[in-house]
């Protein structure tokens, strides 16, 4: 009994936070203020390769018969 | 070099497009049939009893009601057309045969349909659907489309014989056309050109919106002419370019490119004749109409095509041309709004250098020519660039 | 005690991102304690609300989200905001072939991706704008809507990353053979055949068009990609991006070939050109007709689509089967029957449980995706709402002043202006113009039935249904706001767009002619610079002011700002 009390006692609480997340939408600020821009930078340093290297090769007709 | 024969005329006929010889077809009895763009077949509209113009708006100032209603972010070339419609200067059309290849030009053709703007009581604006393709099924497709929404409405309202016999002797005198304009074009292949590219602007685009029948004498003396005509000793131009790009249906942009010391060797453009010149061949079995419709497709380079293998053959194709006429150069001149050429512009540019060794200039320009200082300047500093690449690479040698 | 300098900073950003300011004339002192209980109960009425004063700054973040009333509160909470992030978890492993492969690879795919990191996590907020201000069924079936989308995404970005060369060392995987990529344009309804084998995957669909309407910020980069290469700017949008993504090195390459379209304009063809130059694959285009009710147009459609089909088969050795297309085909009627169901109630009743932006998107997702299993849930869910609202006669948008038709294509990054212009003027969208695209049941009882109503399937696709073929398409306005009982349009102005562009003077005369309340709404598609939200906002608030002569519902929405905002 004690041990479902005290399971039931940390849902709540789980459940107690995580509407605290979402009414104050701490999610949503975590996102914008920490994430968001961590990874912007994160893809603005990264090393890309230049696909204008790409070769231009002439093509035959993909329905060409054999 | 000494003028050529007629060209004073055939410049004059450009400044309208209810020009003389416009007027003398109608007077004839003639049914004038208005175009807009290489997928609509010329040779149809040159049956006999009609006669095809390839719609121009010459000497356009600004098309104040064509804006509005098509606001001023779509291509001058359209809104100026629409303008010129409004202010009366197509009046003469019997028909529009319009196609949907490219948006704004079917707006404008679309305009035609639903305002009263042609006034002319048998007026009709009728729309050919146009394939993507170079394929079988396309031309097909083209073919039925070109006999549902031209053959049957010419004769529909005009009584235009349409017939195979008919066909074929309109392909006759279009080829005839062709084999002269490819003629006088040659001579741009010299070494020393003894025609420049101005000038065979001025004669393509006649052949484009005058009767056929009014200046055929006039090409074959051109042609003669052009036998005889001797180069200047001191040529003007210092390089030779090719022009490519969207719609160019003005002779003084050529000019404006040649005065800057670029000779325009190749016109590889909407109402250019590379191609757009080349002969019909009807095959044997074939009916003059699937000749039309095969060659109409096959030899066009539009960027509306859109297999993979036709996509890339233009590039290919242009590098082809620039070397045929011993070009240094390629101009790829895009109309400001023009969204194929938008693109074909922007992959032309990297491609053509990286690829085939060819220089180009790119630019973006109005239908009505404003900005012709900055065109000269960049025209200058192209030019320029390909001398010192030609004297770096006698140097090397 | 001295409050120290940091503390003072800390306890003003603390009231800046978590302390709503009381309004100005607020009576101080005596509480009615009565209304406080029923506002908590039932939430505030519509025009007390003041949605205005829950943003932060121009961020578009809340102070705290809206209290709509404890069961909608509740059910905010549990089943859409809970509920969404639990599935996405879950979705992400099912999707992933497995709880660790997919989280590995959801991982790979976000450190990879722009458009993965930066977008899609900060979905629920793109649910928070769309729902803003909504209570009772119509929170209830616009959020199922939204969940869908947001499944069919997880989908399509899992089955990517899970077969993506770029981050499996180059390799080609079993799976990478077996996908087709092609343009987000080309119906999933032609892959119909191929469907338990192999796997088509829209290459734009992800990358570029849902991220528009997520985080509008994400797409700018790859239309300045896009021009940095010679592009002039004034092409359309879309098109630009779709291409940037490849400029920046960041689409995914998942698939050995490529099949693209003519859907919806010159700028999709245009766009094809360099997308095959990066690409460097097998591609067949597969374009349609311009002129489409002209019936002698529909066998070279058709022949097309037969061809496509040949090019899978050649490709892929995997042959065309003819009981999985009607298979799916028929699942797919079953979804284009209810849309008409909504459409009939949308028309015709004040029921209509779903708004303006979910209604839209959903459509264009769905019915441009193609047949999935998502899509039949959500609509069971949708249909017992919608019974329960119609049988009840329960008012969806009880602060409706006007039933607006938006017509021409929408500003994706603020598809939810309709619910602001609910929230602050009673302006109920009720229908779109691209909802109504993809009319078109597909028969399967004969091969040739089948083909014939598929390729008009096919040239009613979103846009290009009204845009080409001919001015009666796109005037067609007058009979669907007839048919929709609509009294307002709103029509966006896509500044890039040619063809809509090149009729604007008609439908300027015609509005006039035919007395109709018209507000144009200017927009450049995906990018929000050019016309940004809070000016879309002063066009119609102005519009509402100065020729309705009407006073907001909500005074706090007409001016707020948001440029920072997803």
């Amino acid at each position: 009994m004690k041990i479902i009390l005290k399971i039931f006692g940390i849902l709540a609480a789980v459940y107690a936070a995580l509407f605290a997340v979402f009414y104050y939408d701490l999610d949503g600020k975590f996102i914008y203020y920490i994430f968001e821009p961590m990874m912007v930078r994160r893809y603005d340093n990264m090393k890309r390769e230049d696909t204008l290297k790409t070769p231009y090769d002439m093509k035959e007709d993909v329905m060409k018969e054999e | 070099m000494k003028d050529l024969k007629h060209i004073i005329e055939f410049e004059d006929l450009l400044q309208e497009a209810y020009n003389a010889y416009v007027r003398r077809g109608k007077e004839d009895g003639l049914r004038a049939l208005g175009y807009t763009c290489y997928f609509m077949p010329e040779v149809l509209l040159d049956l006999p009893g009609c006669f095809s113009v390839r719609l121009r708006a010459p000497r356009s100032g600004s098309p104040d009601i064509a804006t509005y209603y098509m606001s001023n972010r779509t291509c001058l070339y359209g809104r100026c057309l629409l303008e010129r419609a409004l202010e009366g200067g197509f009046n003469f059309l019997d028909a529009q045969m319009a196609t949907e290849t490219c948006t704004v030009t079917c707006r404008f053709q679309e305009h035609l349909q639903l305002m009263d703007i042609i006034q002319n009581p048998d007026f009709f604006c009728e729309f050919t659907d146009v394939p993507f393709k170079k394929n079988e099924n396309s031309i097909d497709h083209y073919e039925k489309q070109l006999k549902a929404h031209v053959l049957d409405k010419l004769e529909e309202h005009f009584g235009i014989d349409t017939s195979d016999e008919a066909l074929l002797k309109a392909i006759e005198e279009h080829n005839e056309v062709c084999r002269l304009i490819r003629e006088i074009g040659s001579y741009r292949k010299l070494d020393h050109p003894t025609i420049t590219g101005t000038e065979f602007s001025i004669i393509q685009l006649v052949t484009q919106v005058c009767p056929k029948y009014l200046i055929i004498d006039q090409l074959r003396e051109i042609a003669e002419d052009l036998k005889t005509r001797e180069p200047d000793d001191k040529p003007a131009y210092k390089c030779r370019v090719v022009l490519t790009g969207s719609e160019e249906d003005d002779p003084y942009f050529v000019q404006l490119i040649e005065e800057c010391g670029a000779l325009v060797v190749a016109d590889r453009h909407c109402y250019g004749s590379i191609p757009g010149r080349e002969e019909i061949v009807v095959g044997e079995n074939e009916t003059p109409l699937r000749a039309i419709a095969r060659h109409y497709l096959e030899t066009s380079m539009c960027p509306r095509f859109m297999e993979q293998h036709t996509m890339r053959e233009r590039k290919k194709f242009l590098a082809d041309v620039a070397r045929e006429y011993k070009a240094d150069g390629i101009v790829i001149c895009q109309m400001k709004f023009c969204e194929y050429w938008s693109y074909e512009r922007t992959i032309d540019t990297l491609i053509m250098p990286r690829d085939f060794g060819i220089p180009v200039c790119s630019i973006e320009k109005e239908y009505v020519n404003n900005a012709v200082g900055q065109l000269r300047t960049r025209f200058q500093a192209f030019v320029e660039s390909l001398e010192f690449k030609k004297i770096q690479g006698g140097a090397s040698k | 005690m001295k409050i120290s300098k940091k503390a003072k900073m800390v306890r003003d950003k603390m009231k800046e991102l978590f302390v709503v300011e009381k309004p100005e004339n607020e009576e101080k002192g005596k509480r009615d304690i009565k209304k406080i209980a029923r506002d908590f109960w039932y939430g505030k009425p519509h025009e007390e609300r003041r949605l205005g004063d829950l943003y932060i700054g121009d961020t578009g973040l809340y102070k705290h989200r809206e209290w709509r009333g404890f069961v909608d509160t509740m059910y905010y909470f549990n089943m859409i905001w809970l509920y969404n992030y639990g599935h996405m978890v879950m979705d992400i492993m099912k999707f992933g072939g497995g709880p660790v492969k997919g989280v590995v690879n959801f991982s790979k795919g976000l450190m990879r991706y722009r458009w993965m990191g930066q977008t899609y996590l900060t979905v629920m907020h793109w649910f928070d704008r769309g729902l803003e201000g909504m209570r009772g069924p119509i929170l209830r079936g616009s959020a199922w809507h939204y969940r869908g989308m947001v499944c069919e995404t997880i989908r399509q970005f899992q089955e990517m990353f899970a077969s993506d060369k770029k981050l499996h060392g180059g390799r080609e995987s079993e799976q990478w053979k077996h996908n087709i990529a092609h343009n987000e344009t080309v119906s999933g309804s032609i892959f119909y055949g191929f469907h338990d084998v192999l796997e088509d995957i829209p290459l734009e669909m992800i990358p570029y068009f849902v991220t528009c309407h997520v985080n509008n910020h994400t797409v700018l980069n790859y239309i300045d990609a896009a021009q940095s290469i010679g592009l002039p700017s004034d092409p359309c949008p879309m098109c630009q991006a779709e291409y940037g993504i490849f400029v920046l090195d960041d689409y995914p390459d998942f698939a050995p070939t490529m099949i693209t379209s003519n859907e919806a304009c010159d700028g999709s063809v245009a766009t094809s050109v360099i997308q095959d130059w990066f690409l460097n694959r097998p591609l067949f285009a597969m374009p349609q007709p311009m002129r489409y009710d002209d019936p002698l147009v529909q066998e070279h459609c058709q022949r097309e689509i037969e061809e496509c089909w040949k090019f899978i088969e050649q490709q892929y050795g995997v042959p065309f089967n003819w009981e999985m297309y009607c298979k799916y085909a028929e699942e797919q009627n079953k979804l284009t029957a209810f849309e008409h169901e909504k459409w009939d109630v949308a028309a015709n009743t004040p029921y209509y449980p779903i708004n303006g932006v979910a209604q839209a998107l959903y459509r264009i997702y769905y019915s441009q995706d193609g047949n999935r299993p998502i899509w039949h849930e959500i609509d069971a869910h949708v249909r017992k709402i919608m019974n329960h609202t119609v049988k009840n006669k329960i008012v969806t948008l009880p602060k409706t002043r006007h039933r607006v038709i938006a017509w021409s294509c929408a500003p994706l990054y603020y598809s939810s202006w309709c619910t602001w212009a609910y929230n602050c003027w009673g302006l109920n969208c009720v229908i779109n113009m691209d909802s109504l695209m993809f009319d078109q049941f597909l028969r399967t009882d004969t091969y040739e039935h089948a083909l014939e109503d598929l390729s008009w399937y096919n040239e009613k696709a979103p846009m290009r249904a009204m845009a080409v073929g001919g001015h009666e398409h796109i005037l067609s306005l007058w009979d669907y706001m007839e048919r929709f009982n609509c009294d307002m349009v709103v029509m966006y102005d896509q500044l890039q767009c040619k063809g809509m562009q090149g009729i604007h003077g008609v439908f300027e005369d015609e509005f006039r002619k035919r007395n109709i309340h018209a507000i144009w709404v200017p927009h450049a598609l995906p990018d929000k610079r050019t016309v940004s939200r809070k000016e879309i906002r002063k066009i119609i608030s102005d519009y509402m002011i100065t020729v309705m002569r009407e006073e907001p519902l909500d005074p706090t929405l007409v001016d707020f700002e948001d440029d920072s905002s997803w």
